[in-house]
């Protein structure tokens, strides 16, 4: 197990290399450098300011302090704003996108899986039926266009949400809504087919050959394999859930990282942009590593002691 | 051997009839079959595969599909119908009066459960026991099946066993409540040989032991012989012929019956006799003959054959076929000797 | 149970094998006809593909019969509805006006009876403090009052003049954009930006996975194992954060997102004809090939990818569907396609910040962007259901 986590940390250290690695790279290849899109500034001004972010040192140079900072956590100054630190802007940004995001997480276990249970148990029946409708709206309509709908309908129509900010518990209903949509139609029709798919195995007709209780073999023998694909998309979702609410907090101007990130791209802020996106990344896997270990708990067939197949 | 045909079977199963629906329409898997198991004997039910075998026995602890359906029939079991009972007194039974061993050991234990708990878990449903009796139970019940060291291997999940080691386990599973009837659908099936030989044996051995009535479902003929005292032999959904095993091998009734002995090896026989292989396949169970199933691939068809279903002829030892109507006409080796 | 009721002489006669019942089996159908029954039979499907054949024939077709571009800009008819209350105002001279109100920005458009939108009516001085502003009809004045919302016509003598009825926008029949566009035309035009985004983007990762999972697939060992490995990196990013790198990078335009969705999306499509492949590669006719000295480019071409297309078609016809989300979503946030060009995307931003006056400008980019995404969301479960060997009986 431990040396399972060990590599499996290797992974992820050699992976978010390759990321700090392509984004600066990327970013530094915006043609014409950062300063350029800005208004007409003094020679002088251009060069103090070239000298102040280190961008009159070679490349490779510049990589090697970056890589340094990320290292050390320090994700260096922000262009647009002076004196102020991308790790502040993370950390200003952070409590709410994770508020969101964990109250979306729990919208998608809470609400996701017990839907597919129910659509699964009672299959071509209308339970199922309305179930799955409910389901493909959320899979096909995009986030952004639920927002808007939302809180065109029932901030600005019915007055029954505030239209923006989190001040009041009602503030919190629309943008978690509209950020879980998708991840609880997309689990509820995932925990339905996994349920119906583990009904076929041989295993719950065993249960029901030992005259098991019908919630038994719900639970125990039928809910537990069927949430081993369940959990496997768990993390992206996590994942996506906070890297995906860019555009809910865009929309419903909550001050999280996602509308710091939206925010640094209309300012051509790139040390934000690029600060944002390892730190995106870097938290996506630290959320897959944690699900992956949970995955193994779940089924005991998983070995943490080598690599996947 | 014992025969026992006297006293009260210990299950009674009466016209069952059974049918899978799908897009494709009615599939009439089991088409009114009776038989009766008496207590303390092993009997077997022998079939090609499709031929109805195994979806009688899933009829009588109604553990079908979703798509099957239980269309008319009785099944009695200490003077109850279990077709007729709800689930809730039927699940009462199941794992405790009725022990049930499946076909593939590989599929049929929980893979994310230790095989301990799911001994324990069949112990707590049927008996007023603590966790801890459970578990001594189990693991007094790993050493019945003779699972090595039982109380380390609790722990142990079904992928660390081998197939035969988790065919003992679903053994134990079934034996935890002292069943009076063992149902095994083709238990052996999935096993190499040498351990068939040793499931088999176990088998035999434990219904010495412990008294209780077996059905041994199987399309092998040689562990038919080798372990049951009665033979019902089925085919296309129907039963063909059945009776006791020595009688049944040494003049069989029905030309499938014959068929069937004739495809196996037999080991004793040193004469290198050909193997005849039954020509034909199994009819589709979706659009079931109106006469006998088994017209098409006979040797002995008549035109009476493919117009009628014929009645099971016979006593202790019966076959359902027009041969043994009393006008047909004689057959070597098939009516001649058993009228 | 024996049964000695006497059987006509003639039935125990030998039967002869023909004289049994033929066997009866179903004609066997060849993969493409099989699948193309089971999509048929599949309502859904066959309904959103109907609604995506229309849809992409509207944005290539629908432009060209409007006499609007999606650039035309009135300044002065902007923001008008699809559909309006009508008033008639007797001008006293025999003549009649009809016109209506747009309550959110206080002016009035002259319409025809059969509410084509004739043009903006010009009132009186607007009085600033009372919040009035008169207009003359000949004879009769009529006050517009947005003192209080929503605003009213008052007669001369103050009574509530109440709309004679109601008519369709015949002239935009979508109605106008903020800066008096075609809404219609604009959503054709949408259309053809989003679907021509996704075909060509969907198109480019198609190539690339194919390429790539073909070659790890094929040459397998190690050559696979490093290949595979990197394909396992690339999808621990999340790729949404990519392509807002690579707008950033590229600079905003049509080209660019193409390029940016094309560039990121085809690690699906590689793991699926690698897996393929693999399988495959073991099987009997590949070999047979092989001995028969055809090439490996051969055998890719003629042998393997015909035989893995169901799959690969499902994922291209899912692929379609985040490509259409991704290129809104980036269009959304501003890192799109430019103005005056529209997306759907850009259309929903847009209209978002007008929705509070104007809702039915995100009504229309909201309907065809959930619609198509149910379109093809649709398709893909039918074609995953008919194409899907598994499922075949």
């Amino acid at each position: 197990m431990p040396s399972y986590i060990l590599q499996r940390l290797g992974m992820m250290l050699l992976t978010l290399w390759a990321i700090v690695t392509l984004t600066f790279f990327l970013m530094h290849a915006v043609p014409g450098g950062p300063f350029v899109s800005e208004r007409m500034l003094a020679p002088e001004i251009a060069a103090a300011l070239n000298a102040k972010y280190g961008l009159d040192q070679p490349i490779w140079l510049q990589y090697l302090s970056y890589l340094k900072g990320v290292l050390t956590f320090d994700l260096g100054p922000s262009f647009k704003y002076p004196g102020v630190s991308i790790n502040t802007m993370i950390a200003t940004g952070l409590p709410v996108t994770l508020q969101t995001g964990l109250l979306a997480v729990i919208c998608v276990v809470a609400l996701g899986i017990p839907m597919g249970i129910v659509a699964a148990l009672n299959r071509n029946r209308w339970p199922d039926t309305a179930v799955m409708m409910l389901a493909t709206i959320g899979v096909a309509i995009p986030s952004y266009v639920i927002a808007t709908v939302l809180l065109y309908v029932f901030a600005l129509r019915l007055g029954w949400v505030p239209t923006f900010g989190l001040d009041d518990w009602r503030g919190y209903i629309l943008p978690v809504f509209a950020l879980s949509g998708f991840w609880v139609s997309f689990v509820a029709r995932l925990t339905r087919s996994s349920l119906l798919e583990t009904f076929e195995q041989d295993y719950m007709t065993t249960a029901r050959a030992k005259g098991l209780r019908p919630g038994q073999i719900l639970f125990k023998h039928g809910l537990r394999n069927s949430l081993v694909p369940v959990v496997t998309v768990l993390g992206p979702v996590v994942a996506n859930l906070i890297t995906g609410s860019f555009v809910i907090e865009q929309i419903f101007a909550l001050p999280g990282i996602g509308r710091q990130f939206v925010l640094s791209i209309t300012n051509r802020d790139y040390t934000a942009i690029m600060g944002i996106t390892i730190f995106y990344a870097a938290a996506l896997m630290v959320m897959i590593l944690i699900v992956d270990l949970l995955y193994a708990v779940l089924d005991p067939r998983i070995k943490l002691s080598g690599a996947k197949a | 051997m014992t025969q026992s045909t006297s006293g009260t079977p210990v299950l009674s199963v009466r016209d069952l009839t059974t049918s899978f629906f799908s897009q494709r329409g009615e599939v009439q898997a089991v088409r009114g079959v009776s038989f009766d198991v008496h207590p303390g004997e092993i009997l077997g039910i022998v079939g090609e595969s499709g031929s109805g075998k195994s979806i009688t026995c899933m009829s009588v602890l109604r553990l079908l599909k979703a798509t099957g359906r239980i269309k008319a029939g009785s099944a009695n079991f200490d003077g109850q119908d279990l077709l007729a009972l709800d689930e809730a007194d039927l699940s009462d039974i199941r794992g405790n009066k009725i022990g049930m061993i499946f076909q593939d050991p590989m599929t049929s234990l929980n893979p994310t459960l230790s095989v301990g708990e799911q001994v324990i878990e069949t112990i707590l449903r049927h008996r007023k026991a603590t966790r801890a009796e459970a578990r001594a139970r189990a693991i007094e019940l790993f050493e019945l099946v003779r699972i090595p060291s039982a109380a380390d291997r609790l722990k142990s999940y079904p992928h660390e066993f081998s197939g035969g080691m988790r065919q003992r386990v679903m053994i134990a599973i079934a034996l935890a409540c002292d069943p009076r009837l063992l149902i095994a659908d083709e238990p052996t099936t999935a096993l190499d040989v040498t351990i068939q030989r040793q499931i088999l044996g176990l088998l035999r051995d434990l219904q010495a032991r412990l008294g209780m009535a077996v059905i041994l479902i199987t399309h092998d003929l040689g562990v038919i012989a080798e372990v049951t005292d009665r033979i019902v032999v089925m085919y296309g959904g129907l039963v063909m012929e059945t009776g006791p095993v020595r009688e049944l091998f040494a003049h069989p009734m029905h030309p499938y019956t014959r068929g069937l002995l004739a495809s196996v090896p037999d080991l004793r026989d040193d004469t290198h006799r050909r193997l005849t292989p039954i020509p034909g396949s199994p009819p589709d169970m979706a659009h079931p003959p109106a006469g006998c199933p088994f017209t098409a691939r006979c040797p002995h068809a008549m035109r009476q054959c493919a117009a009628e279903l014929p009645p099971i002829f016979g006593h202790s030892q019966g076959a359902r076929c027009w041969l043994h109507h009393p006008d047909a006409p004689r057959i070597a080796g098939i009516n001649e000797v058993a009228a | 149970m024996t049964d000695p009721r006497t059987i006509a002489p003639e039935m125990w006669a030998p039967l002869h094998p023909a004289d049994s019942a033929p066997a009866t089996s179903r004609p066997s159908l060849t993969y493409w006809q099989d699948a193309r029954r089971r999509l048929w039979a599949n309502k859904p499907a066959i309904v959103a593909l109907g609604f995506i054949i229309l849809l992409i024939l509207g944005a290539i077709f629908g432009p060209w019969f409007s006499p609007y571009s999606y650039a035309d800009q009135n300044l002065k008819l902007a923001n008008i509805p699809p559909a309006f209350e009508t008033y008639a105002v007797d001008d006293g001279q025999g003549g009649t006006t009809r016109f209506f109100l747009n309550a959110s920005n206080f002016n009035l458009y002259e319409v025809d009876a059969e509410g084509h939108v004739l043009g903006l009516l010009r009132g009186g001085r607007k009085d600033m403090l009372k919040k009035v502003q008169p207009f003359t009809f000949g004879a009769t004045t009529v006050t517009l009052d947005y003192k209080t919302l929503p605003a009213r016509l008052l007669t001369a003598d103050g009574a509530t003049i109440s709309p004679s009825g109601w008519s369709w926008n015949r002239t935009y029949l979508f109605g106008t954009d903020q800066l008096g566009r075609d809404v219609l035309v604009r959503q054709l035009f949408g259309a053809r930006i989003s679907l021509t985004v996704a075909f060509v983007a969907t198109l480019v990762n198609f190539f690339i996975g194919i390429f790539y999972g073909g070659l790890a697939g094929y040459i397998g060992g190690r050559t696979d194992a490093i290949m595979m490995r990197i394909v396992e990196i690339i999808s621990t990013v999340p790729l949404t954060l990519y392509v807002v790198l690579l707008m950033v990078v590229f600079d905003s335009g049509l080209y660019s997102i193409i390029i940016a969705i094309g560039s990121v999306f085809w690690v699906d499509m590689a793991r699926i004809v690698r897996g393929q492949i693999l399988s495959l590669k073991s099987q009997d006719y590949v070999a047979a090939a092989k001995t028969m000295g055809a090439g490996t480019g051969r055998i890719l071409t003629r042998h393997l990818l015909p035989n893995s297309i169901g799959p690969i078609i499902v994922t291209l016809t899912m692929l379609i569907p985040s490509a259409i989300f991704i290129e809104s979503f980036m269009s959304f946030i501003g890192l799109g396609v430019t103005p005056p060009l529209a997306s759907w995307g850009t259309l929903t931003s847009e209209a978002v910040e007008t929705m509070r006056a104007y809702p039915h400008q995100l009504f229309f980019p909201a309907a065809a962007i959930s619609l198509t995404m149910f379109a093809f969301n649709f398709l893909g479960d039918g074609l995953r259901d008919a194409l899907d060997p598994r499922f075949r009986k």
